[in-house]
């Protein structure tokens, strides 16, 4: 099991500063939640962690590899999934496709199914439907299956992006009772959101952004009774 | 004509004048015939250019232009007893409905099937002038008669140089005067970014076919140069390998620059010539040529300069924001705000719902904020008041007047201005182009004057240039007039994007998350902006999630959420509303209140 | 009734060649969003190694085809590899790009084989097929024969392998698909060289129905690029429908109007595209204005 520890992290696109030197930790097993308001610089720290935009400064180690040398696309070799914002599933494939694609660096074999009819337990709504293209799925299920997606490879740090996003209170509940269930199973998770109250519940410690700085840390226990996030949230 | 080139270079034009004008004293029989077909090229090339390089529209069927024209010629005077120059001029306007017909897919489709369309095309008419008993099939058509000037036969290679020269020089000239001004700025802004521009109030339908229709005048042109000189014409001349051929002149020379196009068609006339015998070779190395400018340099020969010039210039220090001035006041436009009435808007994209019966209502003088979560309809609502969506439901009103399903362009001369989320500004538009070609204010009709009366397309010229300073001089930006956008630090570029849409003297102004990526300090200067526009009568509506701005600057705050409206009122107290709270912070209340 | 017939199948014949070209335009439109206009040269390509390998190497007809196929998938891993840095980018630039890729092997083409062109004989010798009145050239039925085994070959590849999967997976989300593990750039590659066998398995089926000339592929590439449009852009029934659809149409127009064939196709095509830009399976919106 490995340490993610991100230090000093920047992000820049152009000119634009979306994020400034933000550092933490995700210890094995545990639960980290990014939060803030729209462009606080979530997404684009999590974007850069995975390698899908340039890094201006600083580092990040998974155990005793610089992910700064591994390209986007070994990440899941070494055991880090990634759910983007947006879902991005393979629309025109359909839901069994997708999730076999999850698991595309190792064999189509027997413990791929294994994996399968776990992801299908996880999510049964998933097993249901898995004929049916990606892309004619309502939004909570594709959030799913952007999850199941990124569960195939046995990932042990699973980072996931908005995965509330624009989704009704039932299945932000159904995503929220989920990623709880995988947080038991011993997954570190990296859950960047901008529901507060979603992230407080499934994770341990988090990180305030604002501007792209990160304005508060605690624990999630703490953070929800501190009525500073709801000012750095609205602007009071 | 075109002063604004002349005044830079006036020498080294005199120059060029006199080296055209003695070349054929120190050519023999055999040059002066590739000096003629070379002139010929670049007057094709210079049609391309406009047609691709500055408005941005493929165009395969250059070739049946230069056909068409050709071919005009030569079935009227052969067929038909026509004199040259009557046979010319109803070519012209053959080739010129050529034109209209082969930019007709335009309006519907771009880019490559564009490019699919318009070789279509071109194929076809190849097609007809190779069976056509008309224009002679294969053989093609002989004794085209030499076109007569003032009693003289310009039957000598040498003395049709000249007459070539000075239409090349004339169709030049019109060409800069067109780029240069109105008419050439607003087709750059749509090859730049169409839906900006289109929201700035540039008619992108009407342009584009201007665009074909300016590319078939020079073609046609050529086509009629061509039948006088050769006499004879036959469909080879015609063929897509003269097609590619073209492109490539127009590519390695600079598909951007006018004078990139004259100097690809002579130099790869001149090569071609010289390699006559090693055709092959040739075609080979103007192929290769292609693929490594379009990699390397895609803005051609021509631009390499301007390239040069931008690195040397990055290398020392780039343009710095210190030259930044302070804001002094919006310039008064004579014009009032606005009353903007939302009601019932519903918009629907396959079945999803993004936005869900909004109502809502901005009046002159005050800043109404929209706030929400990620993707609950913010941007959605300003596509549709601006004319990018056409709404399935409810409508939209500016001062009583229905304003939803018209085109963008139509609600910009209403007097509705926006700013994007993403920057939309014209990337290889001057600052100051950019701000003039958003204060043009005229219609594409207007355009005719271009034939009719250029005094007055000059006059037009000189008032926006004015207005236009007298706009960068108040936000501070006259330092950067002759900068490229995209040369800026993102906070400059930013005010250039408000400043663009004030330009356009508007009503309503609809800001796009005007604070993101701004620091501090710039936000505190747009904040003291956007009170200056409302100050000034303009209606602001804005949406922007820092919410600490929102809560200074807004008079009033709309809540959307998943599409529809959850609150409204005076910031403070839609902050202390539990479902936004609920939208923002999630599904639970929080436990504590607020100190 | 049997001219109509005798029509229909020649039509049918060169739409199933045009299919073939029009599979190879989606596949590389549908993986990289690039539109290859140098598609026609490399199927021009393909020809040439197929009938320089049946008439000079005196391989048999059988054995050339794949064997051209194959070294024209190899031409276009390396057009490729010089297009790369345009992926993604301007539209506009790629598509002069790859026409300036056309112009090179049209050139090394004229260079290696010159420009006069060569006739290949048909490889299958038996007389034509009588069916009711209808006179069917046994070669004819071959040509279609491959190219559905091909699509059909292309469909299971694509749907019932990885490497297919991850294929149409880069296509639909390349960022998705580099979350997963998958090499977008190779796939890309791969995709691109499919595309190039598929024009020269087209372009060496057509030798022997037409001519061997270093333009061959200017019309027929032309041809296979408007039936892909028809059919709607990157889809591969779409493909297969306009592909058919053009080869009717032009060999009806070929029937009616005799010479005015091209004329009558495209202007056809060009009022299509106008009424429907997608085309008959498309889903992809055009850009709006």
């Amino acid at each position: 099991m490995s340490t993610l520890v991100v230090e000093n992290l920047a992000v820049r696109y152009g000119g634009v500063s979306a994020v400034r030197s933000v550092s933490f930790t995700v210890p094995p097993g545990e639960s980290v939640g990014l939060i803030g308001a729209n462009g606080a610089g979530k997404t684009s720290t999590l974007r850069a962690l995975m390698g899908l935009v340039p890094r201006a400064a600083g580092t990040a180690r998974f155990g005793d590899r610089d992910l700064g040398k591994v390209p986007a696309r070994h990440m899941v070799r070494l055991g880090i999934g990634y759910v983007p914002e947006g879902r991005h599933v393979f629309a025109g494939l359909p839901v069994e496709k997708n999730l076999l694609l999850g698991a595309y660096a190792s064999k189509w074999d027997s413990s791929c199914r294994a994996r399968l009819s776990e992801v299908y337990d996880l999510f049964p709504v998933l097993g249901q439907m898995r004929g049916r293209l990606a892309g004619a799925l309502s939004g909570g299920q594709q959030q799913m299956l952007a999850i199941g997606r990124a569960l195939m490879a046995r990932p042990v740090l699973l980072l996931l992006d908005e995965p509330s996003m624009g989704l009704s209170p039932k299945l932000v509940e159904v995503i929220c009772s989920a990623l709880q269930r995988l947080r038991a199973e011993g997954l570190s998770l990296l859950l960047v959101e901008q529901n507060a109250m979603l992230t407080f519940e499934v994770t341990g410690e988090c990180l305030v952004l604002e501007n792209g700085s990160v304005a508060m840390t605690g624990t999630s226990a703490a953070l929800r009774d501190d009525p500073r996030v709801r000012k750095i949230y609205l602007g009071l | 004509m075109n002063r604004l080139f002349a005044a830079r270079r006036p020498l080294g034009l005199a120059a060029l004048a006199i080296v055209a004008w003695v070349l054929p004293y120190r050519l023999n029989v055999y040059w002066i015939s590739v000096a003629d077909t070379a002139l010929l090229f670049a007057l094709l090339a210079v049609g391309l250019g406009l047609v691709m390089g500055i408005a941005g529209q493929v165009n395969l069927a250059q070739v049946a232009f230069f056909g068409v024209g050709a071919y005009g010629v030569g079935i009227l005077t052969t067929a038909h007893g026509f004199g040259f120059w009557l046979a010319a001029l109803l070519a012209m306007v053959a080739a010129v409905c050529a034109g209209l017909v082969v930019g007709l897919p335009a309006l519907r489709v771009q880019s490559h099937y564009l490019g699919i369309v318009t070789l279509g095309l071109a194929v076809a008419f190849l097609d007809w002038v190779t069976n056509a008993p008309v224009t002679g099939g294969d053989s093609g058509l002989s004794g085209i008669p030499t076109p007569p000037l003032f009693g003289v036969g310009l039957s000598s290679q040498y003395l049709y140089y000249y007459l070539e020269l000075i239409v090349l020089a004339a169709g030049l000239a019109f060409g800069y005067f067109v780029v240069r001004t109105s008419l050439g700025r607003r087709l750059r802004a749509m090859r730049d970014d169409a839906l900006a521009a289109g929201a700035a109030g540039a008619e992108i339908r009407v342009l584009r076919m201007i665009a074909f229709v300016l590319a078939s005048v020079y073609g046609g042109a050529a086509g009629v140069l061509y039948a006088g000189l050769i006499h004879y014409i036959a469909p080879e001349t015609f063929s897509i390998a003269d097609m590619f051929l073209l492109l490539a002149m127009v590519i390695i020379g600079g598909r951007q620059s006018l004078w990139g196009c004259v100097v690809g068609a002579i130099g790869l006339t001149v090569a071609q010539q010289e390699l006559i015998n090693l055709a092959a070779y040739a075609q080979l190395g103007y192929g290769m040529l292609v693929v490594a400018v379009v990699v390397f340099a895609p803005t051609g020969l021509a631009g390499v300069p301007s390239r040069v010039r931008r690195w040397r210039l990055r290398r020392r220090s780039g343009i710095s924001a210190a030259a930044l001035g302070s804001f002094s006041g919006v310039p008064s436009s004579g014009r009032t705000g606005a009353v903007l009435e939302v009601s019932g808007l519903v918009m629907r994209f396959r079945g999803v719902i993004a936005l869900d019966r909004v109502s809502l209502r901005a009046e002159p003088g005050e800043i109404l904020g929209i706030v929400g979560p990620n993707g609950s309809g913010k941007t959605t609502l300003f596509n549709v008041i601006s004319g990018l969506y056409r709404p399935s439901g409810g409508r939209v009103d500016l001062d009583g007047r229905v304003i939803s399903g018209s085109r963008p362009w139509r609600i910009s001369h209403h007097g509705v201005a926006r700013t994007f989320q993403h920057l939309r500004l014209f990337g290889n538009l001057t600052v100051l182009d950019n701000v003039r070609m958003a204060m043009d204010r005229t219609r594409s009709w207007w355009s005719w004057r271009y034939v009719f009366w250029p005094v007055g397309v000059w006059r037009h010229e000189r008032e926006l240039s004015r207005q236009a300073g007298a706009v960068l001089d108040a936000f501070g930006l006259a330092a950067f007039a002759g900068a490229l956008p995209h040369s800026l630090p993102y906070g400059i570029q930013r005010r250039v994007e408000i400043a663009r849409a004030m330009a356009s003297a508007p009503r309503l102004l609809l800001l796009d998350e005007p604070a993101a990526g701004l620091n501090g300090d710039e936000q505190r200067q747009l904040a003291e902006i956007v009170r200056a526009i409302r100050a000034s009568g303009v209606t602001v509506v804005l949406i922007e999630h820092n919410m600490g701005l929102v809560m200074s600057l807004c008079d009033r705050v709309v809540v959307l959420d998943s599409g529809a409206v959850i609150a409204s009122g005076v910031p403070a107290s839609v902050a202390a509303q539990p479902a936004v709270l609920e939208a923002y912070l999630g599904t639970t209340t929080l436990p504590s209140e607020a100190s | 009734m049997q001219s109509f017939f005798q029509t229909l199948v020649s039509g049918l014949s060169f739409g199933a060649v045009y299919s073939l070209i029009a599979l190879g335009f989606s596949l590389v439109y549908r993986t990289m969003g690039l539109v290859n206009f140098a598609h026609g040269a490399v199927l021009m390509t393909g020809a040439y190694l197929a009938s320089t390998f049946y008439l000079s190497a005196r391989l048999p007809f059988a054995v050339a085809v794949p064997a051209a196929v194959l070294a024209t998938g190899v031409v276009g891993l390396l057009i490729e590899r010089v297009l790369r840095p345009l992926e993604s980018k301007d539209v506009d630039l790629m598509l002069i790009g790859t026409i300036g890729a056309g112009t090179v092997l049209e050139a090394v083409a004229i260079l290696i084989w010159t420009s006069s062109g060569r006739g290949v004989p048909s490889p299958v010798r038996a007389a034509p097929l009588d069916v009711g009145g209808v006179r069917i050239p046994v070669y004819n039925l071959v040509v279609i024969a491959v190219a559905a085994v091909t699509m059909v070959l292309l469909t299971l590849f694509l749907q019932r392998t990885k490497r297919g999967a991850a294929m149409q997976a880069v296509a639909m989300d390349p960022e998705a698909a580099t979350a997963v593990g998958i090499h977008v750039g190779r796939s890309n590659a791969v995709a691109f060289a499919i595309g190039a066998g598929l024009a020269a398995l087209a372009g060496s089926l057509a030798s022997p129905m037409l001519f061997v000339s270093p333009t061959m592929g200017d019309s027929l590439g032309i041809q296979g690029f408007a039936a892909a449009i028809l059919g709607g852009f990157g889809s591969i029934p779409g493909a297969i429908v306009g592909g058919l659809g053009i080869g009717v149409i032009g060999s009806f127009a070929a029937q009616w109007f005799q010479g005015y064939s091209d004329l009558v196709t495209f202007v056809v095509f060009t009022v299509l595209v106008m009424v429907r830009p997608t085309g008959v399976f498309g889903e992809k919106t055009v850009n709006r204005a």
